[in-house]
This record gives structure tokens, sequence and C-alpha cells, in this order.
């Protein structure tokens, strides 16, 4: 073991040989702590598949087209769809990478290391990274990025995950028009982002945090060239294995592999995102006639008549997206938490899976702590029961039921579906629900406004970063109103434990706490699946939908 | 003949301008602003009411218009290009032009560049199908025209009314089962593009069978309505007793009569075939111009919606100042007038 690694690696260690973690569990966190995945493989008594030979034996050359939508971009930093990071994923890319196995490594980073006390984090970039354009890649590049994103006028989503801290809030001393005292952002201190030599730069965070690397892949934590200012198309800069030579919103994205790529690969010769439309049906035309050698998402409906195609393979990996019916507490109809037990246990969950993603999901336990993710710790389960439902109603002052309008959105249309299934199974407990789908533009005016809505929730590799993001009292994407002293002390005692057993029993406390008087009614995990032609090799489908072309290969007979 | 022209110029402009306008203030009513959608969903209120003033959004309706209007004629430059705003926004035409539809926030990029390409797309499909929907729709409307209520009549009726009354969205994947997946000839989308070596007549069959199988039905049902009143009429009889055979007939005498009503209609095909082929576009994935008109409704983007509206607009209106000018040609009586 490396002499600097840090000193927590040897207990967890320990705790794999005892038995108390699962190797999934160490490999994890061991490399959160900036162990490299070889080395945390090795002693887990693993091989590292990303080291296996596969990569020798792919074919070179070729063509790859992929069916994606391909909206607009403004600039990579406010990527808010992981379709739009797909198309600067191959130009741009990443400190670090979670892979699909949820285990974070370095990307353009060698590798990082992190203080006893989980506050200084240090990342060494590494040294034989080339922009296209031909200049080396270096700390000045890296730290314009992270000030970048720090900045409340780009806003980027990256501010909401490095808010506590790197970020702090601060009232500017003006009121906005309902006399709230206006909020904005800043860094905590000047030293927050700090570079320390050409290769290096150094994070100097205000309180613990485990997930650094994990946020530094998050999806618009892209390295941009700084000369661009944010701009992306055609032509753009950037380190990763592709030239983008075209960009046309609504039409496709075309590019050309980089013959001098730091890393392994590009196998393919060129690469093309075609965006197919709206229309489900043009996916399942495009596969049947090979336009496209395969899909960014297929959906279950999609897979299904795809499944007869004798050149498609099918690809599935369970994923940490779901989708809550979320309740402000401080509305008359919902104030009593009784309310809100009652609507979760009115829920059917095996059979919404079944009506809504054809099987393709595993049922959540309302507390938005996956089974995979490692801080999950297992609650008694509960199911559909009318009668208890209907009892706690009455309890709470509403023997008959109520009526409340549902803000959702019509696309994808496994929401929408969702929303259906869950208003006709409330409605067997008396509370009628009238489902108010808005067009996506004006939704997300509304998002977190909207006293009941359904919102969809990507895949994050570590519970805590969804509960701080999404239930944390006063954060900015909290748009369940929800505010519970006693879960944020628990969250930000979590997010400081390494013992994966002592931050479970943390968890269970959290994850109770938002089953007894938590905002939210969690029908489902959703298995993520997409097809592809087999004759694409080295392809993996990530979790969160990241199309990494690089990898790729296309057999030519 | 020349106030006629003058007073049909005339009412085209006053239609454009005042559709223009119901447009503009369409689009104010509409839910979501284009600044919050430009930002995404996670963006601050700060930044969003930023972009707007920038985006120059939350000027009055009739402000914003003249503005537009403005621009369009190229009597003031595009506000929105200078670079004090930030928006990054470059016309390679220069800020102050005749035709300046402004800049697409959908596309990043003026309107000019995206639309033009669209509409070629779409009068490439529109164009094909219309060539075919003319002579069967005749063929089929004189057929069964002559003999209402005979065999032929009937047979050809029920196919037109079946075909009618598909929706393009079933037609479409009815055709891609059998002819994509079930008997593989042709390319299942149509994105204009050869690389996936399906060439690019290929990839025009199935939408424009599509558009000529929703819409050929309907105008031969109007023929054969028309015909049917001409051979009623007096000077048929008179020339079957002549001793003219069938063709004569129709060729010489029914033919022209029958066809000063339906001319209309035929023209109406080509507004649908241009603005009305979103179906068709969408479900072949067609790079069209009622895709791009889809994608900017939902986005917001108002200059294109403004742009595609008025175009279409312009198209109605020229298509029927060339009815008006076929009905004179047709029927000497309005000549007269």
């Amino acid at each position: 073991m490396d002499k600097k690694s840090h000193p927590y690696i040897p207990t967890l260690l320990g705790q794999l040989n005892e038995g108390a973690i699962s190797r999934r569990d160490f490999l994890r966190r061991s490399t959160l702590l900036g162990l490299s995945a070889t080395a945390a493989y090795a002693m887990a008594g693993m091989v590292d598949p990303s080291t296996s030979a596969k990569a020798e034996n792919l074919p070179k050359g070729g063509n790859l087209r992929i069916g994606m939508r391909c909206m607009e971009i403004k600039d990579p930093h406010l990527a808010d769809f992981a379709e739009k990071s797909n198309v600067v994923r191959q130009v741009c890319e990443y400190l670090t990478i979670t892979d699909r196995n949820n285990i974070t490594h370095p990307y353009l980073l060698e590798k990082w290391d992190v203080s006893d006390d989980l506050k200084t984090w240090t990342l060494h970039i590494r040294k034989d990274v080339k922009w296209r354009k031909g200049r080396p890649l270096t700390a000045d590049d890296v730290v314009w990025n992270l000030k970048r994103v720090c900045d409340p006028k780009v806003g980027s989503s990256m501010l909401g995950l490095f808010t506590g801290y790197l970020v702090e809030e601060f009232a500017t001393g003006e009121k906005d028009d309902k006399g709230n005292p206006k909020k904005s952002s800043r860094l905590w201190s000047e030293k927050a982002i700090e570079k320390v030599d050409d290769h290096t730069v150094r994070l100097n965070t205000s309180s613990p945090q485990i997930a650094v690397a994990e946020h530094l892949f998050h999806y618009p934590m892209f390295i941009l060239d700084p000369e661009e200012n944010g701009s992306f198309g055609a032509g753009a800069n950037g380190t990763g294995p592709f030239e983008i030579v075209e960009y046309t919103v609504g039409k496709g994205a075309k590019y050309k592999a980089r013959t001098d790529y730091w890393g392994d690969g590009p196998y393919v010769d060129t690469f093309e995102f075609v965006d197919l439309g709206d229309s489900p049906g043009a996916g399942i035309a495009a596969m049947a006639s090979k336009q496209v050698d395969g899909l960014s998402e297929a959906d279950a409906v999609q897979i299904n008549s795809m499944k007869a195609f004798p050149h498609v393979a099918v690809y599935k990996v369970e994923t940490t997206q779901t989708i809550v019916a979320r309740m402000h507490p401080d509305v008359d109809q919902f104030k009593d938490k009784r309310v809100r037990q009652a609507m979760r246990h009115a829920i059917d969950r095996d059979k919404v899976i079944q009506t809504v993603l054809l099987g393709a999901g595993t049922p959540a336990e309302d507390h938005h702590v996956a089974p995979s993710h490692p801080e999950y710790a297992a609650l008694p389960k509960y199911g559909r029961d009318i009668d208890k439902a209907k009892k706690l109603l009455a309890d709470a002052g509403f023997p008959d039921g109520f009526e409340y309008d549902m803000v959702t959105r019509p696309d994808p249309i496994w929401e929408l579906n969702t929303a259906q299934a869950l208003a006709e199974q409330f409605k067997d407990i008396g509370i009628k629900v009238n489902i108010k789908s808005l067009p996506s533009a004006q939704y997300w005016e509304v998002w977190t406004d909207a006293p009941f809505s359904l919102t969809a929730w990507g895949h994050r590799p570590l519970a805590i970063m969804t509960l701080g993001l999404a239930y944390r009292s006063n954060a900015a994407w909290n748009e369940s109103h929800f505010s519970n002293a006693e879960f944020d002390t628990l969250l930000t005692q979590a997010e400081g434990i390494l013992d994966p057993k002592e931050r479970s029993k943390v968890m269970a406390k959290i994850e109770s706490i938002m089953q007894d008087e938590g905002p939210i009614v969690q029908p489902f995990w959703r298995i993520f699946s997409t097809v592809m032609d087999k004759k694409v090799k080295g392809f993996d489908l990530h979790p969160s939908q990241y199309i990494f072309a690089h990898n790729y290969a296309v057999a030519t007979a | 003949m020349a106030i006629f022209l003058a007073k049909r110029l005339t009412m085209m402009l006053l239609t454009m301008i005042a559709a223009s306008f119901l447009v503009f203030a369409v689009c104010e009513f509409t839910p979501g602003s284009v600044a919050r959608k430009s930002l995404g969903p996670f963006a601050t209120q700060e930044q969003v009411d930023l972009l707007t003033r920038k985006l120059k959004a939350d000027d009055p309706l009739l402000v914003r218009y003249g503005r537009w209007a403005g621009v369009l004629l190229g009597v003031i430059p595009d506000p929105l290009q200078d670079p004090d705003t930030g928006l990054n926004f470059k016309d390679s035409r220069g800020a102050q032009y005749f035709g300046n539809f402004g800049y697409s926030t959908l596309n990043k990029l003026p309107v000019n560049d995206v639309i033009w390409d669209r509409l070629g797309n779409t009068a490439i499909l529109g164009g094909l199908a219309f060539l075919l929907i003319v002579p069967l729709s005749i063929v089929f409307g004189i057929f069964s025209g002559l003999k209402e209520g005979g065999v032929l009549d009937r047979v050809l009726s029920i196919v037109s009314i079946t075909f009618t009354s598909i929706p393009e969205f079933a037609s479409g994947v009815f055709l891609v089962t059998l002819f994509v997946i079930l008997w593989p000839v042709l390319p299942g989308t149509s994105p204009l593009d050869t690389g996936s070596g399906w060439s690019i007549p290929s990839q025009l069959v199935l939408p424009v069978a599509v558009l000529v199988i929703y819409d050929f039905g309907y105008v031969a049902r109007m023929i054969r309505v028309s015909m049917i009143g001409v051979m009623e009429k007096p000077y048929i009889r008179t020339a079957v007793l002549k001793g003219m055979t069938t063709r004569q007939v129709v060729l010489g005498h029914a033919l022209r009569n029958a066809m000063i009503a339906p001319f209309t209609v035929l023209l109406l095909q080509i507004n649908f075939l241009i603005s009305g082929v979103v179906v068709t576009e969408l479900v072949f994935a067609y790079p069209g111009f009622g895709r791009l008109l889809l994608d900017a409704s939902l986005f917001g983007d108002i200059a294109t919606i403004e742009a595609a509206t008025l175009i279409t607009v312009a198209i109605a209106v020229v298509t029927q100042f060339i009815g008006d000018i076929g009905y004179m040609l047709l029927d000497p009586r309005i000549r007269l007038r």
C-alpha cells in the first residue's frame, strides 16, 4: 500500500476481512479516499475489470451511429440533461469518472489524496494530457473551470453540489419583490480552490465531505478550454478523444477520432449521434433498418418490440433513478404527517412497476435510499394497506378524503404513466388526484413551488448526495419544502462518517424519519435499458445513460 | 384586371400583417419563459431575470412586436446581436437587413440559417406527395363520378374513404411493419443522410406514401362529387346524344367544369403538405419544417415560430391568389366581372 494513502483504509480492509462490509462497499469507499481502483480490487482479491485485456481485442476503424435527441447546448457547465452532456462528453472530459459499478476512478487526474479530516483534497492532474489544439492541460485550466461553476452568474447545477463545503450562501442585503432577503453564493474562502503547482490543485473545504471525487463527475463538471469561455459547438476545443465537426439541433452530431488522444481508444474513425425525434417508433424503425447501431435509451415498450430482431442486443442496468410524488408539508391537506403516511400505504408498488415499467423496476421504500447505495439500511417493509390508510386519513381529519392537483410533465411518457397509476391507487383511499401535465418549459418554472408534484430524480452513486440536494432544509433543490432539524443533523453526521457500519446506523434513523414524516411517496427504482447492434463491441451500459464512444468498436463482418 | 390584382395583393399584405400580430400576441400568453428554458431547471431566479432582461423579453407586447417588425424589414438592427448583451448572437449577414427573422433561442442560430433548409426538405417531401396526389385523385374522382353508385364507384369510394380514415401515425406504423420489418426493403426512418447506406430516394418512399395515402382519397371524393354534378348537366346529355364518345365527353366537356370546385381543394393541399406534415415527420424522424415548428413551439422559441408562421401564411395567401387566377382561367364568367 502507498505510504501516503488515507489512514482509514487499513480499517476498511480489516472490516472487509472480518466480513463486516461487502467487497463492493470496500471498493467504493477506498477508491473515494484516493486508493487506485487497481489497488483496491487487488486488496479485495478481485480483478479490476477495467484492466482486463478486452481493449486489445477490439476491432479498429469504421463509423458508429447512436440514436439520441440532440438538444441545444448553451454552455456545457449548464448541461441539464444526460443527452446534452453526452454530446459534450466525447470532446471534453472530467477530472474523475464513476463507472457502471459505481466505483470512482481518476480520469484527467492521476490520483487524489485526502487529509485525515476529509477537508483537504489534493488533485494531481495527469501530465500527458493535451488539448486538441496542442496546449498541455494545466492546473490553471482546472482552477478556472472549478471557479467558473461556483459563480452564481453562470448558473451551473454544480453550485448546488458544492454548497456546504466549497460554496456558502450569504445575504446580499437586498430584498426581492416579496420582501424576503435576497441570497447569493460565493466560495467560502479565497483559498477554497487553490493552485499548488502546474499540475496540482487543492480543494480546502469548510466541512468534511466524502463524496468530492463523485461530485467531480457530476455531468456538467466538464473541463473546458478557458479561452472558449463556456461556448460549445463544431470545432470546440477539448482534451477528449473526438473532435466535433458538426452539430445541428434536432438533426445530429458528427465526430472525428483524434489520433493523438492521451488515453485508450478511440477505436472507431468517426462517430455520430442521430436525432430521431420524440416518436418512440422512430427508434425501433431505425434499429430495424440498421440506420443506427444503437440507441442511447430504449424503454420497456421499445425493447419488447425489438427483442425479435436477430441483430439487436439488449442491455439493462439497475439504477437509482426514481420518481417521487412529493407534497409540501406546509399546505393544509398535507400538514398532518398521517396524511403523508396514508398516501404511502395506498400504493401497491408491484402493480405500479408492472403497469408503468412492464416490470423493469424494483420497489422503493419512500426514503430515497436504494438497496444498491452503500449506506442503505434495511428497515421493515410494508405493503398496501387500504384500511390502515383510511384510518390514518380519518384520524388526520379527512374521513372522506380530499381532492388535489398533482403537477407533472408529459415527457418522458413513463413519468405521466406513473402519475396515472398513482392517481388510480390514491382514489381507493378517497384522495382524488387531478393530474396537471405541464409542458417541460412551464414545469421547470414551478417544480419547487407546486404543492403536490411528481418529479423524476436521476441516478446518483451515493444516497447522501440526493438526500442533501433534495431534503436538507433550504437546499436549492429542496422541492418538497421538507424541513426537519434532526434529519439535517443526522445527514451532516452521515456525510462525515467513514465507517460504513457506523454510517448505516445513522442512515437507519434518517430512513425512518423519511418513512414516518417525510414528504414523498416513492413507488420504484427504475431499471435502465437500451439496445445496440450486436456488431457494437466494448459497450457497457452506464446507469446514468452516459455514452463513452471511445470505448466502443464496430465489428466489420 | 389590374384593379382585381391590386385588390388581391393589398388583401394579401393585410392578412399577413394581421396574422403576424396575432401569432405574436398568442406567443405572449404561452406558458413558460424562454429564459427559464434556456438556462434549465436548476438556474436561480436571479439568472433567469438577468437573461430575460438581456433578451428584452419583459418589454410590453406592442414594443416587442414593433421591434420585431422593424428588424424584419431591416429598418433597425437586431438589438439581440449587440455584443453588450453578452448573448453571443452573431449573424453572418449582419444585424440589419431585409428579411431578418431574428435569432432562434432554441438553435442558437439566426432563424434564416435554420428555417430554409428545413423548409426545403419539407418542400421535397410535400412536392413529391403532391405530384402523386393530383393525378391519382383526379383519376379516382373521374372514374367514381362517371357512374354514381356503379360497382367501380363503390370500389373506388371504399378505397378512398378507408385510406383517408387511417391516421398518418397508424399508416406509418403499418408501412414500417410491412416494408422495414417483415420485408426489409426500405429504411424505417428518413434522417436524409446517407451515412447508414440507404440512399436519399429510398428514405423518401415511406413518408411520401403515408402522405399520399392520407390525402388523395379526400381530394378524390371532392372531385367525384363535382363530377357527378357535372355529369347530370344538360350540356353533357346533349354531348352524349350528339354521339360523342365517353372519352370525348369527359375530356372535352366534363373535366374542365368538374375541376372548378376541387381546384381550391387541391391548392389547399399545398398548405397542408407544408405545415400539416408534423405527424409524418415525427414518425419518420424527417428533418422538416413541421418538426422544427413543433420543437420551436414546445421550447417557446418565438422568433422561429413567428418566422415559420409568417412563411406558412405567405404560402397560404399565395396559393389562394393562384387559386383566384386559376378560377378566372377555368371559368370565363369570373373573367367578365
